[in-house]
């Protein structure tokens, strides 16, 4: 079956990079491991969608799983309860993020969060990549949730400025 | 927490919820809602894939892991048995038609294979920006292709989705750039992957944002070199 060839191809290429996005959003291998079996139903399900986005195809690819992720995060991580240990794990040497973002420098992102001040830009930078919430921030940054929106609204609006400089 | 708790004195709204969501902080009740917009309201949607298209350069920070090798069968298990197939379908709502989804749903999973394969199969891409790729559709219609642009073949594929022509008419496909007249790229022979060649005029008129359209004619195409019948299907060419 064609159909069946092109969707092996397309896990064999791409299920590594999606693998790494649902455990670094998750933390936990066996629930990664269920998101990322959800995140290609979805990706078959909602294939031609891809052609209405600007993304590229393996950013696109790269979009459902993140979101997807952030989505059973957010339905299960209750965060008042278990926010202590959510941040014991959440947040590993920095070793190969660093070093990915460095080959990625010429990027118009990299150089508009170098204009935030820096605990500002490493709080988008964290919520982007672990899918932090704003409860999550708020309490790593020990401000009230709404200063936290307060926050990070305002980093956004100036990334947004200078992304469409 | 609300919007209407924050102090934030706000202009663009949206676009600052987009932005929250494509970043991923919202509460789950927030997410949920943004969620549903996107499926519902395409403006929103539009801000949304902005944000993304904004901050994907982030992602590359994600470690490559390899899966567990148990992911691959259970997913085939969802996909291709026959219990997943019939959930599909019903998932699929409006579109009754088995045949039609999976249809719909192999082409694009070919076409996104097709474009992310690409580059391992043939490493160095010799000029950049070669490959360009529209989806045409359109409403009221349910004629649906696929179509890749080769610059380096001088080549137009497209991929039948779902629509037949009326017996006795042809499909032919149109290039439409900026506000000229549309451009004949030829009739569309039946088929589900076909290619048309490119005329060298027409290729260097080929570029990203020039809008590929499909129109139903007399057999044989149209006899005025212009459109004459109804735009079945249409989309924008954009770079894969």
């Amino acid at each position: 079956m064609k159909d069946r060839v092109a969707f092996d191809l397309l896990y064999r290429q791409t299920s590594a990079k999606l693998f790494g996005v649902c455990l670094r959003v998750l933390n936990d291998r066996a629930e990664a491991e269920e998101a990322l079996q959800e995140v290609f139903v979805k990706i078959w399900m909602k294939a031609d969608r891809f052609a209405v986005s600007d993304l590229s195809p393996i950013s696109w690819l790269v979009a459902v799983a993140r979101n997807h992720a952030i989505d059973r995060i957010r339905a299960r991580r209750q965060p008042a309860v278990d926010i202590d240990a959510a941040l014991d794990v959440a947040d590993p040497a920095p070793g190969p993020e660093a070093a990915a973002v460095a080959g990625g420098e010429n990027e118009r992102i990299h150089h508009c969060l170098e204009e935030l001040e820096k605990d500002r830009a490493a709080a988008v930078r964290g919520a982007y990549l672990k899918g932090e919430s704003y409860a999550e921030l708020a309490e790593r940054y020990g401000v009230p949730l709404n200063t936290m929106r307060t926050w990070l609204r305002r980093s956004l609006l100036k990334l947004r400025e200078c992304l469409e400089r | 927490m609300t919007l209407a708790d924050n102090n934030e004195p706000e202009r663009g709204g949206d676009d600052m919820i987009a932005a929250e969501y494509v970043l991923g902080v919202l509460p789950n009740d927030e997410r949920q809602g943004a969620a549903r917009r996107i499926d519902g309201e395409p403006e929103f949607a539009r801000l949304v894939d902005r944000w993304e298209v904004h901050l994907s350069p982030l992602a590359e920070a994600y470690p490559e892991v390899e899966a567990p090798a148990s992911v691959k069968p259970a997913v085939d298990r969802r996909l291709f048995s026959g219990a997943a197939q019939s959930q599909a379908a019903r998932q699929a709502g409006m579109w009754s038609s088995l045949a039609f989804w999976r249809g719909l749903a192999a082409a694009a999973v070919a076409a996104l294979a097709i474009y992310i394969a690409v580059p391992y199969i043939n490493p160095p891409a010799p000029v950049p920006e070669t490959r360009l790729v529209a989806s045409l559709a359109a409403d009221g219609s349910d004629v649906r292709y696929l179509a890749v642009y080769d610059a380096a073949q001088g080549d137009v594929g497209l991929s039948h989705v779902s629509g037949e022509r009326a017996a006795g008419r042809d499909f032919e496909l149109w290039m439409i750039e900026g506000t000229n007249a549309p451009v004949s790229m030829g009739v569309i022979p039946v088929g589900s992957t076909i290619h048309l060649k490119i005329s060298p005029e027409l290729q260097k008129k080929l570029a990203t944002g020039a809008v590929l359209a499909v129109s139903l004619e007399p057999s044989g195409g149209s006899p005025t070199g212009q459109p004459t019948g109804p735009v079945v299907a249409a989309g924008d060419l954009k770079n894969i």
